[in-house]
């Protein structure tokens, strides 16, 4: 085994990034094993039949039938321990985070996250507010990564076959030290910017908070995620988990839907990875449109309206 | 009550400049030579030492080898010998050289550098010599034991915008030593508080203040001569505005290119970043940037007022070194090797203090003593006039400063002292007018504010309460907005201040988190209300080569 593919469960479908994370990985090697932990283990397994792998593990025991970090990375260790991959690759998720250190300090292996992109042994990461990208290459011949949500495309997955092969891991309960409980949803937690596929991101052009709900009939409309620029979230009318740019959140959706943004460079750090950039603004100068794909003058407060409207038209038709 | 950590040292430093780490090291220095111990600790509130470092810079050597004898010129970390120098008066589009450099322009045998890069060399000799400095702490409070100072307080951390406790709340340290010495630099929020409470300014003109703004451009290789030197006055400011513009060659191919705008000007519309970008119009200043890229932002006050501003120095358990003193030669535009030289003096102050343990207002004054028999007092006594003179605009300044040169520094040729008067007093009311109105920014030379400030890589915690107190809120949008129009929004050169739309009216937003620590609001406001404090330790621009 070359590397080796960690999987995320989201409720039993495969997580859009560890999808991206074994297109990714089929770029730098060719002998890929995916390890899917938990209680869907088999089921996500069944997912990637048609998928180009030396083969899928499966792990399905009873203290990893859920998330744990100590249990993942008890049995990420036992794996690397009995296959001796030379790279372990997740995507950069929340999940990644919280286990993978673990791993790299339980087994001594360099850990590099959110990497853009790789090649032979030399990793790239944004560095100091996405200004710069830096080089990195690590000590040791084995080597964990994560990749930053839309480094690389499920799309450019190589198809082909893969079987699956039940890997058996000691665990006890004292080396799970967490018990893990029914998964809820908080309010704030419901939002996942990182890995919404798309976007609608509204800024100081809404003008008033009285035209923030439009907005929201819209992303119902499209079963989009909303963002919004600093200046929506330091006049209170979005919360500051919503914040997209160097003081918030970094995302990289298929499609970025901009609502009278005018495209500070604060703004464009934070999203400019986006797949493609379809921006409405009244300003034509505003430097959002240097970026866009698709560029739209004129007033949203005019256009949302219209846009809810054709769409459950459409809907209904 | 709050339970707070308690460290006990014998001297603290609040600030790690070049004003206390100068001073620090030659303390620990003279206390090996008699044979003393003590410890010695350096406050930060950047996250690393140099980080809020910014200056021209051009570096007189003097202080640097007075404190390393068994060091040469080229073992301190400058960039390049001044190797060429110009004085220009710009017009509009032209440039019209000096028909002579007048001495005190003169930096022959001075070197460019980057404060940032002096500071943090100075800040390892520290480390070496076992001084600690705790970045990331900002002193917030001094603690008195009646009248005497023993001690300084770090702020809380983890307190957010409501004023509550976050749950990964610590409180702020209190830190006790035997003398307090500040080294804030320009206005330091300590240092204005106890002037103020000591009533340090007694008999002293007001201290007058300057901004510098200024930006590095990375060139093609090979285009920038390392130790080029040149100077400007006139375009963009005029004759009406104080300051001028500089050009220094760094290595590596990199412009250092800033404009110092006095901040004593009558129309409240005057807006230094501007001014600035107005700077690059020019068409000589736009062919030396050709092809090149902008890397770096960053913005200063600096106390331009002289020596007739500088405060009462040492009071019981406290002293002031550097720009907290106003250690600054307006006219040479030089007071890094005052700054380090107060530290030095400072210290040899309280070497005798410790051997004493004597810590009283009277044994401290011992400082001011020796800086009045330094070269610090031959210098600035020279200069005692200079700024005065520009009260009476370019041509009066000039002329004033020419004739200082002939008498010995005295103003208009006969008077001993000049008296000056703060600068936000001199703001006109109901003048605001706009300078700006055919600035465009092209996001290749000239930049607005928030692209600029991307460049000076600030950032602060946002979820705490923002650092600038503004104590009279609705004066901003009744009085001020009528008397000044709101020149807040016009003199930080980092977007901090807003007015924006509420409903029929407008409102103060202040966008703290953008915040370059260079004190213009503190300083500026006409009405004095808003007080510049520290934000959460580490919190501020991340300046590496400013």
């Amino acid at each position: 085994m070359d590397i080796l593919v960690v999987l995320e469960d989201n409720h039993g479908s495969l997580h859009r990034m560890s999808r991206e994370a074994i297109a990714g990985a089929q770029q730098l090697g060719e002998s890929i094993t995916a390890l899917a932990i938990g209680q869907h283990a088999s089921l996500l397994a069944d997912k990637l039949s048609g998928v180009d792998l030396a083969e899928v593990l499966t792990v399905s025991h009873e203290l990893v039938s859920s998330y744990n970090a100590d249990g993942y990375a008890e049995v990420v260790r036992q794996i690397i321990e009995a296959e001796s991959p030379q790279l372990i690759i997740a995507g950069h998720t929340y999940q990644t985070r919280d286990y993978m250190p673990r791993v790299s300090a339980k087994c001594d292996i360099p850990f590099i996250p959110d990497v853009i992109s790789a090649e032979d042994g030399s990793y790239v990461k944004l560095v100091l507010n996405s200004k710069l990208n830096a080089t990195v290459s690590a000590s040791s011949d084995t080597v964990i990564l994560s990749f930053q949500s839309a480094a690389y495309s499920d799309e450019d997955l190589v198809p082909g076959s893969c079987a699956s092969r039940p890997f058996e891991v000691n665990l006890d309960t004292a080396m799970v030290r967490s018990e893990t409980e029914e998964p809820f949803q908080e309010d704030a937690g419901d939002v996942d910017l990182e890995s919404a596929e798309l976007i609608i991101s509204i800024g100081r052009g809404i003008e008033k908070e009285e035209n923030i709900p439009m907005v929201f009939d819209l992303a119902n409309a499209l079963g989009a995620e909303i963002s919004a620029s600093r200046p929506v979230v330091d006049s209170g009318w979005m919360e500051s988990f919503r914040q997209v740019g160097s003081s918030g959140q970094t995302v990289a959706p298929k499609l970025y839907f901009s609502l009278g943004i005018s495209g500070a460079i604060q703004h464009v750090v934070g999203m400019k990875g986006s797949k493609n950039i379809l921006s409405i603004n009244k300003d034509p100068d505003a430097p959002i449109f240097e970026i866009s794909d698709y560029a739209v003058v004129g007033d949203l407060l005019e256009i949302i309206p219209k846009l809810i409207e054709a769409l459950q038209t459409e809907k209904n038709s | 009550m709050i339970e707070r950590e308690a460290l006990e040292l014998d001297i603290l430093f609040v600030g790690a400049g070049p004003a206390s780490l100068a001073g620090a090291i030659h303390l620990k220095r003279l206390l090996q030579e008699s044979g003393q111990n003590a410890n010695i600790g350096i406050l930060e509130k950047a996250v690393e030492v140099g980080a809020h470092s910014l200056s021209g810079a051009i570096v007189d050597p003097r202080a640097l080898r007075e404190l390393f004898l068994d060091k040469n010129d080229q073992d301190f970390p400058f960039e390049a010998e001044v190797s060429e120098e110009h004085l220009y008066y710009l017009t509009d589009n032209k440039k019209i050289p000096f028909p002579f450099i007048p001495p005190s322009m003169n930096h022959h045998g001075c070197f460019v550098a980057s404060l940032g890069k002096l500071t943090r060399w100075l800040s390892e000799i520290c480390e070496n010599e076992d001084i600690d400095i705790f970045c990331g702490f900002a002193g917030t409070e001094l603690i008195y034991d009646e009248d005497r100072i023993i001690g300084v307080r770090t702020g809380d951390r983890g307190i957010d915008k409501n004023g509550a406790q976050k749950p990964q709340f610590e409180p702020g340290a209190d830190i006790y030593a035997k003398i307090v010495v500040l080294g804030e630099g320009t206005r330091g929020s300590l240092t204005k508080k106890l002037i103020h409470k000591h009533n340090l300014m007694d008999g002293r003109n007001s201290q007058v203040w300057a901004l510098g703004v200024k930006e590095l451009w990375q060139m093609p290789a090979g285009t920038v001569q390392s130790g080029y030197v040149a100077h400007s006055m006139g375009f963009p400011l005029g004759h009406d505005i104080f300051g001028g513009a500089f050009l220094y060659g760094m290595k590596n191919d990199i412009w250092n290119l800033g404009l110092v705008v006095g901040l004593d000007y009558k129309n409240p519309g005057v807006d230094s970043h501007h001014e600035f970008q107005n700077l690059k119009t020019h068409p000589w200043i736009r062919s030396k940037l050709e092809g090149g890229k902008v890397i770096a932002y960053g913005a200063k006050s600096l106390p331009e007022g002289g020596w007739y501003s500088i405060p009462k120095l040492s009071v019981n358990g406290a002293m002031l070194i550097g720009d907290s003193a106003g250690f600054l030669n307006g006219q040479r535009l030089k007071g890094i090797h005052l700054a380090m030289k107060s530290g030095m003096l400072a210290a040899e102050t309280i070497s005798i203090a410790l051997a004493e343990n004597n810590f009283t207002e009277i044994k401290l004054g011992d400082y001011e003593d020796r800086m009045k028999s330094s070269w610090i007092k031959d210098e600035l006594l020279k200069v005692r006039n200079f700024h005065q003179g520009f009260d009476h605009g370019l041509f009066g300044g000039l002329t004033n400063a020419g004739i200082g040169l002939l008498t010995a520094g005295r103003g208009w040729g006969f008077k001993d002292r000049l008296t000056s008067e703060a600068g936000h007093l001199q703001m006109e009311k109901g003048l605001k007018k706009d300078r700006y109105k055919d600035l465009q920014f092209d996001g290749t030379y000239l930049f607005d504010k928030v692209t600029d400030i991307y460049h000076s890589a600030t950032s602060h915690e946002e979820d705490q309460i923002p650092h600038l107190h503004v104590n009279e809120p609705d004066i901003c949008i009744t009085k001020c907005a009528e008397e000044y129009g709101n020149p807040c929004e016009n003199f930080c050169p980092a977007d901090v201040y807003e007015m924006v739309p509420d409903g029929e009216n407008q409102r103060l937003q202040i966008n703290f988190s953008n915040c370059v620590h260079c004190k213009t609001c503190d300083i500026m406001d006409p009405y004095q209300i808003i007080d510049w404090v520290p934000p959460e330790g580490g919190g501020g621009p991340t300046w590496i080569n400013l």
